[in-house]
């Protein structure tokens, strides 16, 4: 974990997760495959997230999910779990590990300075603990994971610097 | 009280105002009247405002980046200030401009429109410059690096506006469960309790202190958030308000700090309590320096303490004036003269009495018929109830011509008006969205009645608080109008002009002018004589245009109907609009894993859509980018080079109907591909055109990794899903991108497979055991990679697909494994050449849209026995099969030594005939064209008519200079026809 900055209301850190995104029906079959390897059964509505001690995860759309690791794991359990999950014929596991930057937002003016790059609505009552969004924050899609006291911000790899720099640019304006 | 002074200079004078003070506070305060010049005639003009609606007082603030138009009666002064006055050379007593005035028969109505017609040439040469020069009030401002940012919010309710009915609203939401956003563009609570003697108490307390226990209730409840100095600027569909905040009110600007917040706000509700305007009376010379709204001139007495004149001048055709009057006799001065269009026994008691009491001469049923001056007023021609002129010194005139609520935002949220003939005014009829509106905003002039509607209105929503408010006015709530919109002129001269619109210089003159020609729509007529195009957008005065133009027209003012109120309500700053997306942030950026590496490689970088790419890599200072590229594609046909692919598209697919899928998306079959190896693939659209290119790797029957082109990454995943998802739902497939999850390394040359071998030395690279086009996963420390056989330059070369994590020290390896090769990083300009040399297309170079597979002699790369593809049947349309359609060729000059420019003609004729009259019959055009240091000379690809009939010909391409160079048409494939050094 990276601290980027950390004063008075804000506090933000660049932090290593590693994560599978999911495409199936959701059924049964889908359900079996994914709990099988991280003892979670996938949320049913759109937008939801549910977790464990080792896995966040979370519904993006109709047919997609997505399973974040809290914790760093071994590079070669997660290829060892996307090989599995994708002996289910019938969905498709992709190793986004390496492919996405993770950051995490805290602290009680977290809302403000993530509004200065974002339209997106973070009061409680729209944005509730363990739900999730794919909206765009300085201009680049990004998904924002609503944990109990933070956010986990997550964007494609390539744009991390661009966004860790309006992250920070946020804060110090 | 003691005030503490600040020090600022107008027009390189030094003054003394104090703080919080507007710089036209401060100025009145010093007395100086005049502050500018007027846009066409070069008037003089002085300070007729003291709030945002200000036509006349803009100014230059030069320690601003000489910010120019600045309203004077807005902008506060702070130490250090340098003003400057506009639009007036050498000086703002003696300005040069002002000859203007004289000429002015010439500048009426549709000037612009009428004139510059000739003779020709003209309008290029001289009309051009010379209106350019003269636009414009201030001069431009200086480049400077904005700090402004964006803020969003999102809320349950907007109120707008922080006075009296905006606070009464925000009492009743304080302590809710409503998230209130409360804007207020001053910088501090109040409107009209500041800025007028009309109220004397509120709950037996002095409004003063109302106010204080009012701000402080809103600020400790947690549901509020305040905004002042914010104006709000746009009511957008639906329910999204914009506003602009100034972060340095009373300061100077902080280079680190943002100057200005651009505020965009979603809500449920708009409570609009943004107040009303007061309009002007049109009379002649109604510009001059000294005339003043008369609620402004009281907003000067109570907000900012400054006393504008001692003795000036009342003019009204309303009840409201009593105010002004107390508040100037209650501070011991004494208006020279009462002039009240009214008859007397329509005037209330109270203002009667104040006139009796103080011996002011008072002038029912009169009219002010102009004013005399040139720098300023001097005297008021007055036409009395008899009919005769009588004239008064004075040095200021206040002006009442009635009160328009102000509807702009309302209007902008396209809420309908409607005319009220108690007030005169256009009022809000019908709203179009969740808006409420309270107070004069509404036509509400009654406080009385203000609580009742605050209740009513506010009924809907839940849990309010209750208010328990009670006003001790200072006069009579009666509210009393006679129409009065200009009055008639006495005196006619070039000099006096009677103006509707100040900031624009339109005079009534010039609405009659438009009429008579036949502009009598009122958009039109706007348009025709500019009135209330200005910054101002006729605040004080458009409805009086209305007024005039129904006279006219002998209409009622209701059937003239408004022009359209459009956003935004004031001017907003570009800087604010861009925000913090300028400079290093104009653009989003994409890097690859490798960037930081390019970057000390002097990596020179070409964007790609938002990727940094290498383009080329200098070697020294010294060297050009053509020595660059030229170095780099001759060693890697020597040796060996490596070219950074990380940014090309790559896309996952799988499911039970992956193959069917993958064969309907592209032109190639896949169905006996076998597994493990790649395809050369084609993407074509519904009407048979080249969308994309890429290479199909089978990993089985069910699950394909695709790549695409890099500028076409993203909407190439689109259209797979889309299809996905609406024409073969049936489909059980899936894709991901998979783009960022690995960095690709495109190795290439005689020596790659030295090379693979030594970086990955327990990996079997022969032929046999790698041919090309095949594939496989391999273990890499503690992680997967993936090496595909292909080429992009027609040499042996292989694609390495990586973690980002690993990329760089693999990325690394290689070079160190090929110190003896001399291994070289490319950029995407050599990536070009080599593969031009190949006659390899690029998707959107050598394509454009219109280009079929068979015009690019990739008819190969059709599965004729496949039973459907997208594009399939717009491959066998008459005009796709044309013989004549334009077909990818390969041209080499005949004389070796000369280049062949891209985008030019090819067309069959040595000689232009110059100059060029007749259409040049143009064949088609040059879509590629590099210099060879392999063959030493060059070759380009063309897009030519019937091209493949050509093969062996000569044709001719057009140059810069309108020259022609001939060359030879040849099969687009320049170096190794046979595939040779591929498949080495």
């Amino acid at each position: 974990m990276t601290t980027l900055t950390y004063k008075d209301g804000i506090e933000i850190n660049q932090v290593t997760r590693q994560q599978i995104t999911l495409r199936g029906k959701g059924d049964g079959a889908f359900a079996f495959a994914v709990n099988k390897e991280v003892s979670l059964l996938p949320p049913s509505d759109n937008l939801r997230m549910v977790d464990n001690d080792r896995f966040i995860f979370a519904k993006q759309s109709f047919d997609q999910w997505v399973l974040i690791s809290k914790n760093k794991k071994d590079d070669q359990e997660i290829l060892r779990m996307v090989s599995e999950i994708n002996k289910n014929e019938a969905m498709l596991a992709s190793n986004y590990s390496e492919g996405q930057s993770y950051f995490e937002i805290s602290g009680e003016d977290k809302d403000h300075y993530l509004n200065k790059l974002t339209h997106f609505d973070f009061r409680d009552k729209k944005f509730p603990a363990s739900t999730m969004v794919q909206t765009l924050v300085a201009r680049i899609d990004c998904c924002i994971y609503k944990l109990e006291d933070k956010y986990l911000i997550t964007c494609g790899k390539s744009y991390e610097d661009y966004l860790r720099d309006r992250l920070l640019d946020a804060v110090n304006l | 009280m003691t005030e503490s002074k600040i020090y600022f200079k107008f027009d390189g004078k030094k003054y003394a105002g104090n703080e919080g003070d507007t710089i036209a506070a401060a100025l009145l305060r010093n007395n100086v009247r005049l502050i500018g010049r007027s846009f066409k005639y070069h008037r003089p003009r002085g300070i007729y405002t003291c709030g945002i609606e200000e036509p006349n007082a803009l100014v230059q603030i030069i320690n601003e980046h000489n910010e120019p138009n600045v309203r004077a009666t807005v902008k506060k002064i702070y130490e250090g200030m340098i003003v400057k006055s506009q639009n007036r050379w050498p000086s703002l007593k003696t300005d040069l401009g002002s000859i203007n005035n004289i000429l002015s028969p010439i500048f009426s109505a549709g000037f612009y429109y009428k004139t510059f017609m000739g003779p020709k040439g003209f309008w290029k040469n001289v009309y051009e410059p010379l209106i350019r020069r003269t636009a414009g009030l201030g001069k431009p401002p200086k480049e400077f690096k904005s700090k402004s940012i964006h803020q969003h919010h999102n809320v349950d309710v907007i109120i707008v506006g922080g006075g009296l009915s905006g606070l009464l609203a925000a009492r009743k939401f304080a302590g809710t469960n409503y998230d209130v956003l409360l804007v207020e563009r001053e910088d501090a609570f109040g409107g009209i309790l500041k800025n007028a003697n009309k109220i004397k108490s509120i709950n037996d307390q002095p409004t003063d202190e109302w106010l204080e226990k009012t701000e402080r209730l809103i600020r400790n409840s947690n549901n509020i958030k305040i905004l002042k100095n914010t104006l709000v600027t746009t009511y957008n569909f639906s329910d999204h308000l914009i506003a602009l905040e100034d972060k340095n009110v009373g300061k100077p600007q902080d280079n680190e700090k943002p100057e200005l917040v651009l505020h965009k706000i979603r809500t449920k509700h708009t409570i609009l309590a943004n107040g009303h305007i007061e309009r002007f009376i049109t009379f002649r010379n109604n510009d001059l320096p000294g005339v003043m709204l008369a609620a402004s001139f009281e907003k000067y007495l109570n907000r900012y303490s400054v006393v504008p004149d001692e003795s000036p001048v009342i003019f009204t055709n309303n009840s409201s004036t009593f105010s002004l009057l107390k508040s100037l006799t209650d501070l011991g001065h004494r208006p020279k003269a009462y002039v009240d269009i009214r008859d007397q026994k329509n005037i209330e008691k109270e203002t009667l009495e104040l006139l009796e009491k103080f011996s002011i001469p008072f002038y029912p049923k009169s009219e002010v018929e102009g004013c005399e001056g040139q720098k300023e007023v001097k005297k008021v021609s007055i036409r009395t109830k008899k009919n005769k002129i009588s004239k008064i010194k004075t040095s200021m005139l206040c002006v009442s011509g009635g009160f328009n609520p102000d509807i702009h935002l309302f209007t902008q949220s396209k809420g309908l008006l409607k005319w009220d003939k108690d007030h005169l005014t256009f009022k809000p009829d019908r709203i179009f969205q969740k808006t409420i509106t309270l107070g004069s905003v509404s036509g509400n002039f009654s406080y009385e009645k203000l609580l009742v509607e605050v209740e009513k209105k506010l009924s809907e929503f839940e849990g309010l608080n209750e208010l328990e408010v009670k006003f001790e006015l200072n006069g009579s709530e009666k509210f009393q109008i006679k129409e009065l919109w200009e009055t008639k002129h006495e005196k006619k001269s070039i000099w006096s002009k009677s103006f509707i619109d100040l900031q624009n210089d339109v005079t009534t003159k010039d609405l009659r002018q438009a009429v008579n020609e036949g502009f009598n729509r009122i958009e039109h007529l706007k348009r025709f004589t500019t009135n209330s195009m200005g910054t101002d957008q006729g605040k004080i005065s458009s409805i009086n245009a209305l007024g005039i133009v129904s006279k006219i027209l002998k209409k009622d003012i209701s059937e003239v109907g408004t022009t359209t109120y459009r956003p935004p309500y004031s001017p907003v700053n570009f800087s604010a609009i861009a925000g913090r997306s300028t400079y290093e942030f104009y653009d989003p950026e994409r890097k690859t894993p490798l960037h930081s590496w390019h970057v000390k490689q002097n990596a020179v970088f070409e964007n790609v859509g938002q990727w940094k790419r290498p383009w080329y890599f200098k070697k020294s200072e010294d060297e050009t980018m053509h020595q660059a590229v030229q170095r780099e594609a001759e060693q890697v046909r020597k040796t060996a080079g490596i070219l950074d692919g990380s940014t090309l598209g790559k896309i996952e697919i799988k499911g039970k109907d992956a193959l069917t899928f993958v064969n309907l998306m592209y032109t190639n079959s896949f169905t006996k591909m076998k597994p493990k190896t790649g395809r050369y693939a084609l993407m074509l659209g519904e009407d048979g055109m080249v969308k994309d290119d890429g290479i199909v790797c089978k990993i089985n029957d069910q699950h394909f990794i695709v790549t695409t082109t890099t500028g076409n990454a993203a909407s190439v995943l689109a259209h797979m899903e889309e299809y996905s998802q609406t024409e073969w739902p049936n489909l059980n497939v899936y894709m991901n991108s998979i783009t960022e999850q690995f960095a690709t390394f495109n190795l290439s040359g005689p020596k790659s497979r030295v090379i693979m071998s030594r970086v990955f030395n327990d990996i079997d690279f022969s032929n046999d055991q790698f041919p090309f086009m095949s594939f496989n996963n391999f273990k890499y420390l503690d992680t997967e990679i993936r090496i595909l056989r292909a080429s992009f330059t027609g040499e042996l070369g292989y694609e390495i697909y990586v973690p980002p994590s690993h990329a760089l020290k693999l990325w690394q390896r290689f070079f160190i494994s090929s110190r003896d090769f001399d291994l070289v990083p490319y950029g995407t300009e050599t990536m070009h050449l080599l593969r031009a040399e190949k006659g390899y297309i690029i998707v959107g170079q050598d394509t454009d849209g219109t280009v079929t597979p068979l015009d690019l002699n990739l008819n190969w790369m059709i599965g004729k026995k496949k039973k459907d593809f997208i594009g399939k049947r717009s491959l066998t349309r008459t005009d796709i099969v044309r013989e004549n359609r334009k077909q990818l060729v390969g041209l080499v000059p005949v004389d070796k030594t000369l280049g062949i420019e891209e985008g030019q003609h090819v067309i069959e004729h040595k000689d232009l005939s110059l100059p060029i009259k007749d259409p040049v019959d143009m064949l088609g055009h040059v879509t590629s064209s590099y210099f060879s240091p392999n063959l030493n000379h060059s070759v380009a690809m063309a897009l030519i008519r019937g091209g493949k009939r050509k093969i062996g010909s000569r044709l001719f391409v057009s140059t810069e200079n309108l020259n022609t160079i001939a060359v030879e048409v040849v099969e687009p494939n320049f170096i190794d026809p046979k595939n040779e050094r591929m498949m080495l």
